[in-house]
């Protein structure tokens, strides 16, 4: 009997263990290990931030869905990994008790989410800075009270200043923080509140609708339509201000210090702000059976599992070479050590980076979360299972390969609301099999912004949570 | 180069039978890629 074991109960995490739970659950031993006893569904965390959905709606509890599936839970905080031969385990300490506990594998999977880095900004954050976040659940409450404390300011007639977008110059995930600043625009729109708020887009890409994903592209009436035209006629429309190619460095109270392209300095006022962070590896310990540290073999020294890609590429040979993107999320130096989601080593940032004359690197981070997270899962859920059965692990599925589609709600009302519905194959360009400078399949990409997206959020919403709760038919919904 | 939505375009965003059509359109292209991706 093999032992499996998953760290995090995420998007990635959580699809592996399903997938590996319901295939060879009742023969093998498949146990997940999180910090948190709940699932959490992320995209719905921006209409929790405007108070328009509550916060209980996006999670429910793991324990009863991989009681059904054949999953043991351990709700416990992952500090060391030990993976030499013969003797490889985790060691978590328990949450609430806090006693050790030692997890025995033949397999892991690495899929913990991201270390929300806000001491990498100094002043960024909810707990000792002075912005909001929308990255936790807890985050994403004390910015819903936040925002509605300011809203009842905003109805007093006070003017405010209102600042979303990133805080860190190698930040990721912009598509959420765009989702958020559309929402809140709409949400400021129907109470009437609009005229009393002044709202700025700061971003650390290197154009409008990049998304750190070097932007999207479509062909439409024979014409192409770039994401940066597209979202810039969405902020032109919505009255929002912009500011892109610019990293955060410092934030005061009411203050936020940047750096631009042109190495610039300035500051830029605030009442309430919404900056995403840097994301890093979970700070797990790595020993070696001598006791001595291999984090080395196993992560970057951002803390990123370093899995089957080629790293160190410079970017110009990055972006020619689709082949470096990892596809099975095999660590080569423990190859039953897999990572998935937000946790493996991108090889490369995908939009193109920038260093300013402060030598301060201004590039986006890839994102790997949602649709990249779960579909890399399902990926390393079935390698396990293959190698489990004794046979070569035969699924890949590279970010240059992979299709993803995103959603951004931009009102999540069912009669009036809207959305900006973005599909991309790939993700990550590959110039060699797409003969066009986007390096994209111009046929399957979509860019489109109506009510159809809005319907589509909603959907989205209450599918994934059926297909995370594991309920009748949950394999037939895509990842 | 497009830099806002035009009268035209606000109107088949929110027209409910047009949408309708591309909530169908998407959902059967969004499936589409996905399930290819889930035979890898």
């Amino acid at each position: 009997m093999a032992k499996i074991l998953i760290i995090g109960a995420g998007f990635a995490g959580h699809t592996a263990a399903l997938y590996l739970g319901s295939k060879i659950g009742r023969k093998h031993e498949v146990t997940v290990v999180s910090n948190r006893d709940v699932f959490s569904y992320l995209p719905s965390w921006v209409w929790v931030g405007v108070g328009h959905m509550k916060p209980e709606k996006t999670v429910f509890k793991l324990k009863p869905v991989y009681d059904r599936k054949n999953i043991r839970f351990v709700h416990a905080a992952v500090k060391e990994i030990h993976p030499d031969a013969g003797d490889q385990y985790v060691l978590a300490d328990e949450v609430g008790s806090g006693r050790e506990t030692r997890l025995d594998y033949d397999y892991l999977v690495i899929a913990p989410g991201p270390l929300l880095n806000f001491a990498g900004t100094p002043g960024l954050g909810p707990e000792n800075g002075f912005t909001h976040s929308i990255c936790s659940y807890p985050h994403a409450i004390k910015t819903r009270d936040a925002y509605l404390a300011l809203c009842e300011r905003m109805k007093k007639g006070e003017k405010v200043k209102i600042v979303i977008g990133t805080g860190h110059p190698m930040a990721t995930c912009q598509g959420a923080a765009f989702e958020y600043i559309v929402n809140v625009h709409k949400d400021l729109v129907k109470k009437g509140l609009r005229d009393k708020a002044d709202i700025l887009w700061l971003s650390n890409e290197p154009a409008l609708g990049d998304f750190g994903v070097n932007g999207v592209q479509i062909k439409r009436n024979g014409h192409m339509l770039r994401s940066e035209e597209f979202i810039k006629s969405v902020f032109n429309d919505h009255g929002i201000r912009y500011q892109i190619q610019t990293g955060v460095t410092k934030v005061e109270e009411g203050k936020i210090h940047w750096q631009n392209y042109e190495g610039e300095e300035g500051v830029t006022e605030f009442d309430f702000a919404m900056l995403i962070p840097q994301f890093k590896g979970q700070p797990f310990k790595y020993i070696g059976k001598d006791g001595s540290d291999i984090a080395s073999k196993i992560v970057n020294p951002a803390g990123f599992v370093l899995v089957d890609g080629k790293y160190g590429l410079p970017y110009p040979e990055l972006a020619q070479t689709p082949e470096a993107w990892p596809a099975k999320y095999q660590n080569p130096s423990y190859p039953n050590i897999y990572a998935a989601g937000i946790a493996f080593a991108p090889p490369g940032p995908i939009s193109k980076p920038f260093t300013n004359k402060n030598n301060l690197a201004i590039a986006p981070a890839p994102p790997r979360t949602g649709m990249v997270s779960g579909t890399i899962g399902r990926v390393v859920a079935m390698n396990i299972i293959d190698a489990v059965n004794g046979r070569e692990p035969s699924h890949h599925e590279s970010m240059t390969e992979m299709v993803a589609a995103c959603v951004a709600s931009m009102g999540d009302s069912l009669w009036d609301g809207s959305a900006v519905t973005i599909v991309m194959r790939p993700v990550v360009p590959d110039r060699k099999k797409f003969h066009n400078e986007y390096g994209r399949d111009l046929f399957i990409s979509h860019l489109e912004m109506g009510l159809s997206g809005a319907w589509m959020k909603f959907m989205l919403h209450h599918t994934f949570m059926w297909k995370f709760k594991a309920r009748p038919g949950w394999t037939l919904i895509p990842e | 180069m497009q830099q806002e939505f035009s009268k035209a375009e606000k109107f088949w965003m929110n027209f409910k039978l047009y949408q309708l059509w591309r909530f169908i359109v998407l959902n059967l292209k969004i499936y589409t890629v996905a399930v290819q991706s889930k035979r890898k």
